[in-house]
């Protein structure tokens, strides 16, 4: 189980999952997205959510089907899910009684595109510098 | 040795909200000395820092505790990165302060290669934020002229 202190929701695999598949759509509503974006950072900052929304990222799950890898209480685990759910990061499944919770794809794409120029400027830069070394490397031989 | 190390180079960013940090981390094929230079002789810094391509318009760097640094962008001329170096530790460790932020350049020698940890610790969560906007204005003119090379790479090798 994923409870890594970084926001492991953002780390390099999952990121490109999610752009890959979001990449082309795009969200125009600046003020909600800024408010969802502080409410979902909120959200990622406990490592249990973040462990949470990892389990979620192989399928939905229910509230028991939670409580057994991570050893809470329902209670607990309830709690955090609303936490996740007000942020938008999750959603209710299709089954009403079993109540299953998924991930909302929306909401991380938010969270992505809003990283993805920073990511850039530095991929970018740091290609550069890649491709700096090489040359310093043929210089000094 | 591959001809082209950079091919599938690539970079991991890590955001510790707990400690409002950004953290960089990448692998050279570059000894720890050949990069630690690269970040500290002007000379040098002016070939790669602008994320657009272009050597710097200005690189003033005065490499001790306290001194101060400067470098300019063709394309933003108006948001120069500058700030004041707080330690030098050659070959492996360059920290400093800019934009309210602390740097911190960490370079670890991995077989032949390095591994370079860049870490930019905000002073608070808002602030954090605003760093990662900040990137957001800058980028967007990068966006486009990268956007052709960066999305060719991501779709021939998903990770």
């Amino acid at each position: 189980m994923r409870t890594d202190r970084c926001v492991s929701i953002l780390d390099h695999a999952l990121l490109d999952t999610y752009i890959a598949r979001w990449q082309y759509s795009h969200m125009e509503m600046k003020e909600r997205r800024s408010q969802q974006l502080n409410s979902a950072f909120h959200a990622l900052g406990d490592p249990t959510r973040r462990a949470i929304l990892a389990r979620l990222i192989s399928g939905e799950a229910t509230v028991s089907e939670l409580m057994e890898p991570f050893q809470l209480s329902q209670p607990t685990i309830s709690k955090h899910l609303k936490v996740l759910e007000k942020a938008g990061l999750i959603e209710g499944g299709r089954d009403a009684q079993r109540r299953p919770r998924r991930l909302a794809p929306l909401a991380m794409k938010g969270i992505a595109d809003w990283i993805e120029p920073f990511r850039q400027q530095w991929e970018s830069r740091l290609r550069n510098l890649d491709s700096h070394l090489a040359k310093i490397k043929k210089q000094e031989k | 040795m591959p001809a082209q190390p950079q091919a599938n180079a690539k970079t991991s960013l890590e955001i510790d909200r707990a400690t409002h940090t950004i953290r960089l981390t990448r692998v050279f094929d570059a000894s720890r000395v050949q990069i630690f230079e690269a970040w500290t002789k002007p000379e040098q810094v002016t070939c790669w820092w602008d994320a657009a391509g272009a050597p710097l318009t200005a690189c003033e760097i005065d490499l001790r505790p306290g001194g101060a640094f400067k470098f300019v962008t063709q394309s933003h001329p108006e948001m120069p990165f500058a700030g004041i170096y707080r330690e030098i530790t050659p070959p492996d460790r360059l920290v400093f302060e800019a934009m309210g932020a602390t740097g911190r350049v960490v370079l670890k020698a991995v077989a032949d290669k390095t591994r370079m940890t860049v870490e930019i610790e905000c002073s608070s969560a808002e602030h954090l934020d605003q760093f990662l906007k900040m990137g957001v204005d800058v980028g967007t003119s990068q966006t486009l002229d990268n956007l052709v090379t960066y999305a060719c790479r991501r779709f021939v090798a998903p990770s």
